[in-house]
């Protein structure tokens, strides 16, 4: 593709701010691209924000978004990056805004967005309330469902981003401007007007999410009628803790905990207006089971499902263990309508029971799983961006390239390409920024930023004092926050007794400390009285420190020499009522801080130039595309391959369903992988040692004939993909008309006149390799490709010959997303599809004597009919076994060499399944395709493209830091007792043989700074004290010189 | 407010992820609470040194507690649990010196329960209050004059 580099910032435009636009941006911006982070909404978030609990991990942890030390959490940030006052410098965000237009080509975008006015600025909004307390028009809370309400003038969540309050100026805003009138900073401003403004991109990319289905457009199920039917987003705010009830699971007609709560799935999914399948509901139906049972005692849960589609990473242990565990009933039913016992607002469902027979039951509350569609405006965006999307509404895309749009230069993740989960639309956001990256390599780094302070900045400040060695002279700045703080503690009195505290030299009240006025006044008191250590006494550490601690570095401090005494949030907003208390406590906040500033000492993080190569383990289509995506970034790729030849397991595919040439795509990527300047190929070699760190790691490759070579690199990629399992389950390798469903690809592809003389074909899914004692050899989990991968074959023969029998034995069917059509054309088809259960496996028995020596040997498979209730015999001329992916060999060897965990899958485990699909814990090591876990070429493409773009965030540093908040070692101190390493939760601290510890003995523990999280748990348990976590010293918490612990001061 | 005239002094340490977090949701909501409780901040709960527990009571708190995320949503993973063992260990220890372990208490919620954060100060100023001083603070009080 010719790109246009008219552009010189070589800015990317992102729209939509959910967990995939924020993720995308925050790479793109690491990368040192200038991104627009434009969101039609007044937050940030998403879907995402209104979820308290992913499956299957049950956390919320938005906080581990990234590796980032800090405040990370939570909602909706998924990053330090999006925490108020301290935004990415690369990053602009424009809320409330939409896109109207679009002209230009890739490299050269011209889009004219549409600002719609939030009535309120965020520059000026402190949060204090007074707007919503006089505004007359109350409305149902969005971020709630509908289960309060809120006022026209509001916060789209208490904790939204940007952090102020906007005006849903509908036509029901009374236009009363009681809010203009009473907003003390006067933020609002009711005459805004909606503006346009034209941005110069080089690149597009998608995020704008998904639609919740209608839960009250099919009308059967009584939604918006009966009280106790909610949706499944309406029960995720039940159950969420920032959800209306904190928690509490009521049901809506009486507040009373339900005690039976049926869910019904597939609502505007698998139906025919909606032929797709939304992926997500299964898994989170059994979140939401397992949420209730946990949450109210003896709660029947009942959930009505066609197929469990537990196709990801641990869902099926989930799966498993929300039956066994928890006890959550899975019914086999699409219920088709319910009624409502208008005394007790019970609701009465009908089904067939297990013996075949209709019955009636009452549950006091019913779920409908609502699916996933088109996001709203999805098509005035295509026809302003000028993209396709598909039958469906969603965006259209190519098997192949999974996250470019019909448009080049514009790329899509997360559900507006097809309906998934969190970990796939973090993939699909860090791949389409990997994408952008290969593609404007030029313009990398164009826009550093850095990370030298606790907060994101340019890195462009005056040089800094130095204050070793002198007595602290700390000043002390009390925010009035008028009405907020202002209304409840005596300012005047806390000054006063703020100057009598130890150490203080200069105590003043601002208006409104974070408005620039506020900011200058601390930074002129601080040159004027000399100042070296500052205490901030206003709002929370959370919202406001780095804007601080960046201000106190603009006067030439160091940034870590600022302290905040929250008495706002912890103090004023809660001790309204009771200002003499509220005062006290107040002083004695700042007293606690003054007492900590005053121990506080400057810190400093090493700086580190990355080598700029990347170790790449494995050559298949993960391994390839994630080098080419890196080489053509513009840095150095050692990609290693154990087999002979590039191409992994891509070799054994010969069609997709979807019709594409896998063999194509193969010679592509090889061919371009061969003749690519900056990658070398090493074939017939292994990786034999591993070390180092982030941006500087060596590694050493065994080659088949002995010889070994050094590679230094900066990160290292593993790729190393899975395999079909074999073993002789089902007489498999030991009856010759049993095969493998590769092995039936091949006949397909090479021998098809054989494959349609066939009249009876049986196909067998989830078949696991057994051990020599018949036991299966591999835990229960959903290989996830091989459902498509049947169908694929199975309509290729009834193509070939529609009147051969094809009948697929099956537990559940998983064709998840778009795939569901597959399904349905192979029963048009007439492909015969029986379910069987673990309870009943089919027999398989050859009919004649010794069954290797023939093929003339005929075979039975019975199975149970699950609807007829009666054993079902076929002798097939062919048996297709869906056989498990399993990783691949020497896995666990890798694992042990990189210190890199393994799921109970055997496949790498990622740092959060959910969050960083595709980082481990370390930073600087990635991992993609089938070594994370089954997955279709298309989703192999898109992690490998992730990991490579997370990679490329690294490489382009220039330099990047290590330390800061992190634990340090005294090695005088440390006995080497091993505790370190068995309390850290991240297994960092090791105990070093070449470091002397106490007593000159050999044998010292050592915490990595580019690993440590910094939580200092090593530095509580260690008996010897020889460990202190930088910024949260002993001294620094217990400040011996000034108890701060215990009694309060007194008034 | 109170019913024998004792105000406690109470010191609550706290993560800086849901512990704080819940408290800054509390003061969002504008949930009120007894003013009876000041907040230290640790980067986890991890960090929870039963030196700094014991060293709040001896400079004269009359009750302490520790505030982490839930189970399982840890940012540093199990950094809460760790806490939690070292409270437990704690608590006997204040039993065997004669303090009572009931002065000392973990609560786990999560950053966007305001009003858990405020159910936990009213709990503990309560408890605190019917417990009367604490005991050092008196015995200091006693030695000093």
């Amino acid at each position: 593709m010719a790109v246009n580099h008219e552009n010189p910032e070589g800015a990317v435009l992102v729209v939509g701010g959910g967990i995939g636009g924020m993720r995308a941006a925050i790479d793109l911006a690491e990368a040192g691209l200038k991104v627009y982070l434009v969101e039609r909404e007044a937050g940030l978030g998403g879907r995402v924000a209104q979820l308290g609990y992913m499956f299957p991990t049950h956390d919320c942890v938005l906080c581990r978004g990234t590796s980032d030390h800090g405040y990370g959490c939570t909602r909706p940030a998924i990053s330090p990056a999006f925490v108020d006052h301290n935004l990415h410098p690369n990053i602009e965000i424009m809320t409330r805004t939409e896109i109207v237009d679009a002209s230009g080509q890739a490299g050269d975008f011209t889009v004219t967005l549409r600002h719609h006015p939030r009535y309120v600025s965020v520059e000026r909004c402190t949060n204090c309330g007074l707007c919503a307390a006089v505004c007359p028009v109350r409305l149902p809370s969005e971020f709630q469902e509908a289960l309060v309400t809120r006022m026209a003038i509001h916060k789209s969540a208490p904790r939204s981003f940007p952090d102020a309050y906007y005006v849903d100026k509908g036509d029901y805003c009374t236009d009363c401007r009681r809010c203009q009138a009473v907003c003390p900073t006067g933020a609002v401003n009711l005459d805004e007007e909606a503006w346009d403004e034209q941005v110069h991109v080089s690149a597009v990319i998608l995020a704008v999410g998904y639609r919740l289905s209608d839960a009250g457009a099919l009308e059967e199920f009584g939604y918006g009628r009966y009280p106790n039917v909610v949706h499944s987003m309406q029960y995720e705010r039940y159950v969420s803790r920032s959800g209306p009830t904190e928690g509490l699971l009521l049901r809506p007609s009486d507040n009373q905990p339900p005690k039976r709560i049926a869910w019904l799935q597939c609502i505007g999914s698998r139906d025919q207006e909606h032929p797709y399948c939304s992926s997500i509901c299964c898994m989170y139906a059994t979140k939401e089971a397992v949420l209730a049972k946990q949450r109210v005692e003896g709660v029947h849960c009942q959930v009505f499902m066609m197929d469990e589609r537990a196709f990801n990473k641990e869902y099926n242990a989930y799966f498993h263990r929300s039956c066994q565990e928890y006890g959550v009933q899975y019914t086999r039913c699409r219920i088709s309508d319910l009624w409502e016992d208008p005394q007790t607002h019970d609701l009465i469902l009908h089904y067939p029971g297990e013996d075949g027979k209709m019955k009636e039951e009452r549950f006091d509350m019913v779920v409908l799983s609502v699916g996933v569609q088109p996001p709203a405006g999805a098509e005035a965006l295509a026809r302003a961006l000028g993209f396709n999307l598909n039958e469906y509404g969603f965006c259209r895309t190519d098997t192949f390239n999974p996250l470019e749009t019909s448009q080049p230069g514009i790329y899509v993740c997360g559900a507006f390409a097809s309906p998934k989960e969190i970990a796939e639309t973090i993939i699909d956001a860090a791949g389409a920024a990997g994408d952008v990256m290969r593609l404007f390599h030029d313009q990398l780094g164009g826009r550093p930023s850095s990370r030298e302070y606790p907060f994101l900045s340019r890195g462009d400040f005056p040089p800094e004092r130095d204050v070793s060695g002198q007595p602290p002279r700390v000043g002390v700045f009390v925010c009035r926050c008028y009405p907020s703080i202002e209304g409840a503690v005596d300012i005047e009195r806390l000054l006063e007794r703020a100057r009598e505290y130890p150490h203080v030299v200069y105590a003043a009240d601002v208006g409104y400390g974070c408005f620039p006025e506020g900011l200058a006044a601390i930074k002129q008191a601080i040159a004027d009285h000399d100042l070296n250590r500052v205490v901030v006494a206003a709002c929370s550490h959370r919202t406001h420190e780095s804007l601080f601690q960046r201000t106190v570095r603009e006067a030439g401090l160091n940034a870590y020499l600022v302290e905040m005494a929250n008495i706002r949030e912890h103090c004023a907003w809660v001790h309204a009522q009771e200002p003499e208390a509220a005062t006290r406590k107040a002083m004695e906040l700042v007293r606690m801080a003054v007492g900590r500033a005053s121990a506080l000492q400057p810190v400093y993080k090493t700086a580190v130039q990355p080598v700029r190569r990347a170790l790449i383990i494995g050559g298949g289509v993960a391994g390839m595309t994630a080098a080419l995506a890196i080489a053509d970034a513009g840095f150095d790729v050692t990609l290693v391959e154990r087999s002979e030849a590039l191409g992994g397991h891509l070799h054994d595919i010969h069609y997709v369903v979807e019709g594409y040439n896998p063999q194509r795509l193969l010679r592509d990527l090889v061919n371009r992988v061969r003749g690519h300047t900056r990658i070398d190929v090493y074939t017939r070699t292994e990786v034999v040692e591993h070390s180092g760190r982030v941006g500087n790691y060596r590694a050493v490759l065994r080659r088949q004939d002995g010889r070994q070579e050094v590679v230094t690199h900066g990160v290292t990629i593993v790729a190393t993909g899975g395999q079909e399992a074999r073993g002789s389950r089902y007489l498999l390798g030991k009856h010759p008309r049993v095969i493998t469903q590769l092995e039936l690809e091949e006949a397909i592809t090479s021998r098809l006149d054989e494959i349609a003389r066939l009249k009876d074909v049986v196909m067998i899914q989830c078949v696991r390799p057994e051990d020599s004692e018949g036991r299966s050899a591999l835990p229960p989990y959903c290989s996830r490709i091989c459902c498509t991968s049947t169908i694929k074959n199975a309509l290729r023969i009834k193509v070939a010959n529609p009147d051969c029998r094809v009948t697929v034995l099956y537990k559940d069917i998983i064709t998840y997303g778009f795939r569901e059509q597959y399904y349905t054309e192979a029963r048009r088809r007439g492909v015969l599809f029986v379910r069987y259960d673990e309870e009943n496996e089919p027999v398989v028995e050859s009919l004649n004597g010794d069954p290797s020596t023939s093929s003339e040997r005929r075979l039975r498979v019975t199975v149970q009919e699950p609807m007829l209730r009666r054993p079902m015999v076929i002798e097939p001329d062919l048996l297709v076994l869906s056989m498990a992916i399993e990783p691949a060999q020497g896995s666990a060897e890798l694992a042990r060499l990189l210190k890199v965990p393994l799921s109970h899958e055997g496949f790498f485990l990622e740092a959060h399944i959910k969050m960083r699909p595709m980082d481990f814990m370390e930073e600087g090591i990635f991992v993609c395709g089938m070594a994370h876990y089954p997955k279709f070429i298309e989703e192999s493409i898109s992690h490998a493209l992730a990991t490579a773009g997370r990679a490329i965030t690294i490489l382009a540093k220039e330099p990047f830091y290590i330390g800061g908040t992190v634990a340090v070692v005294d090695q005088t101190k440390c006995m080497g007792c091993l505790t370190c390493v068995r309390v850290c939760p991240f297994h960092i601290p090791r105990v070093d043989p070449h470091r002397v510890g106490a007593g000159g003995i050999a044998g010292a523990s050592y915490i990595e700074p580019a690993l440590c999280h910094g939580c200092g748990t090593c530095t509580a348990e260690c008996p010897a004290t020889a460990i202190q976590l930088v910024n949260y010293t002993d001294t620094q918490i217990m400040v011996p010189e000034m108890p701060v612990l215990g009694s309060w001061v007194s008034v | 407010m109170s019913d024998n005239g004792f105000e406690p002094q109470i010191t609550a340490f706290m993560c800086i992820y849901c512990g704080y977090m819940a408290a800054d949701t509390a003061g969002a909501l504008r949930i009120p609470y007894p003013a009876n409780v000041k907040l230290v901040k640790l980067p986890c709960t991890g960090k929870t040194d039963p030196r700094y527990i014991l060293q709040a009571f001896e400079e004269g708190a009359d009750g302490v507690y520790v505030v982490a995320c839930p189970v399982g949503n840890c940012h540093h993973v199990r950094g809460n649990e760790r806490g939690y063992a070292r409270v437990q260990r704690t608590k006997k220890l204040l039993d065997a010196i004669g303090l009572g372990g009931e002065r000392l208490e973990m609560f786990f919620m999560s950053g966007g329960q305001g009003q858990a954060f405020a159910d936990a100060a009213k709990e503990m100023t309560e408890r605190i209050r019917s417990l009367g001083p604490s005991p050092i603070k008196e015995r200091v009080n006693e030695l000093t004059g």
